[in-house]
């Protein structure tokens, strides 16, 4: 991995990156006005664009995605059931349900930036493996370790599921399709998977890994990757925070 | 404090967190099953409280980061709930393990601990999340649980108050859930394995 994001515009570092998301999240979730939300999703539009071109809209459409079905609940709770939003000013008292619209309009704009920021975050480093990634970010050995173990044992469970859920289909305990058959066992299936991971942990521990030596391997290799923060994820943040601190004084 | 197997437990019961709250989301049961693998953790490293406390609490954390960056988006917000479920069970949940782990499994006592820690549990994690979901999704999460919000709502109570009587509701029930699956994968972990968790 010679560069950090070959596939973006701005050749940011995963903890820069990181770092960025979060203070457009922080600037987002405490937006509180219109206007400041509009501005903070015009400038979090034009990061994207800038750093990942064509892919920025698939981002936008992912976090569209998520957030109009919810915008679809909160417009059908808050203006059709409740008919009014939680704080009401004078000058719109007389039409509460447009009042009712624009509360979940707000909060739905900054859940879509919230969405969204993680999203290009993600995309930017999309050729990176999830072991370069973590290696890259500027966490504690034992959270990096934490969370490569996690993402690796996350497909070992998954692979317990499919093998026991077949095993219980085979048996006629569960069925392929939706029924209340599986609804039922689903508790067999939970066990049984739980079972052959903690069998597989059991062997790992005392047995594979002492021998392959894994863990200190693992230690070795996320201790070599390069955590840099650079002069662009510097300007980057910096930028981000004046971006935040404008959109605010705009609301 | 982190041996490997401890290392090798927190994530396995983060891994079972993120498979669990996944399969919940995308099929969008009205709970959360999310914190199974953190009071499973509790439960397996007890009687060690703080040791419990900090090997939960770190199962639960990085299960949100990685559902959050993968399933997600809003659940790293809820951190703060992950830890007092995570001090709850190290705690007080662990309390109950002779219980727990007794054979022939002892029904009645079982039941009435499994019910009062998981209320227990769950009251605790509704007030640490309300503020989150009254600020954050002003109240409506996109859960069943929205239109228990809007009937308080409806009734004149305040967003914060609502959201409150709401977690109120719908936590004590799906936390009870969640303590005894818990409780369940518990009984049915190897002894083999707790040996390994409890060596220094």
């Amino acid at each position: 991995m010679q560069s950090e994001s070959r596939s973006t515009g701005l050749p940011m570092s995963p903890t820069g990156a990181v770092l960025l998301g979060t203070v457009i999240t922080i600037g987002a979730i405490f937006s509180l006005r219109p206007g400041s939300v509009l501005a903070l999703m015009l400038e979090v539009g034009l990061f994207a664009a800038l750093t990942l071109k064509r892919r920025a809209a698939a981002a936008a459409g992912y976090a569209m995605m998520v957030v109009l079905p919810l915008f679809a609940f909160m417009a059908a709770v808050w203006v059709i059931v409740v008919g009014r939003p939680p704080t009401i000013g004078a000058e719109i008292a007389h039409m509460p349900r447009t009042a009712a619209l624009v509360y979940v309009a707000v909060i739905c704009a900054r859940l879509f930036i919230v969405i969204f920021i993680v999203r290009v975050t993600l995309l930017q480093f999309s050729e990176m493996t999830p072991l370069q990634f973590v290696g890259r970010l500027a966490l504690p050995l034992l959270i990096k370790k934490l969370l490569v173990l996690t993402l690796s044992l996350i497909e070992t469970l998954a692979h317990a599921v499919d093998r026991s859920r077949t095993a219980l289909i085979t048996s006629g305990l569960m069925t392929s399709r939706f029924s209340l058959r599986n609804f039922l066992h689903v508790w067999i299936l939970i066990q049984t998977a739980w079972l052959t991971v903690i069998s597989i942990a059991i062997a790992r521990i005392r047995d594979k890994w002492p021998i392959e030596n894994t863990m200190a391997r693992l230690d070795d290799v996320l201790g070599r990757f390069a955590v840099r923060f650079t002069s662009i994820d510097a300007a980057a943040a910096l930028i981000a925070v004046v971006g935040v601190a404008v959109a605010w004084s705009l609301g | 404090m982190f041996t490997t197997p401890r290392v090798v437990l927190i994530a396995l019961c983060a891994a079972l967190n993120f498979a669990l709250g996944s399969i919940v989301f995308l099929i969008k049961l009205p709970i959360y099953l999310d914190s199974i693998g953190t009071i499973l953790c509790a439960l397996l490293i007890a009687p060690r409280a703080w040791v419990a406390f900090s090997c939960a609490a770190l199962a639960g954390l990085i299960s949100s980061c990685i559902a959050g960056l993968l399933i997600n988006p809003f659940l790293p917000w809820f951190a703060l709930t992950d830890v007092a479920i995570a001090l709850v069970s190290a705690f007080i949940t662990a309390r109950g393990i002779a219980i727990f782990r007794a054979r022939p499994i002892r029904v009645g006592a079982l039941v009435v601990r499994v019910i009062s820690y998981g209320v227990l549990t769950g009251v605790v994690a509704a007030v640490v999340s309300a503020p989150v979901v009254a600020y954050l999704f002003g109240g409506v999460t996109g859960s069943g649980s929205a239109l228990v919000v809007a009937y308080f709502l409806k009734t004149g109570q305040q967003l914060m108050n609502a959201t409150l009587l709401s977690g109120l509701t719908a936590e004590p029930i799906d936390k009870s859930l969640q303590v005894l699956l818990a409780v369940l994968l518990y009984r049915a972990t190897p002894g083999e394995f707790i040996d390994l968790v409890h060596a220094k």
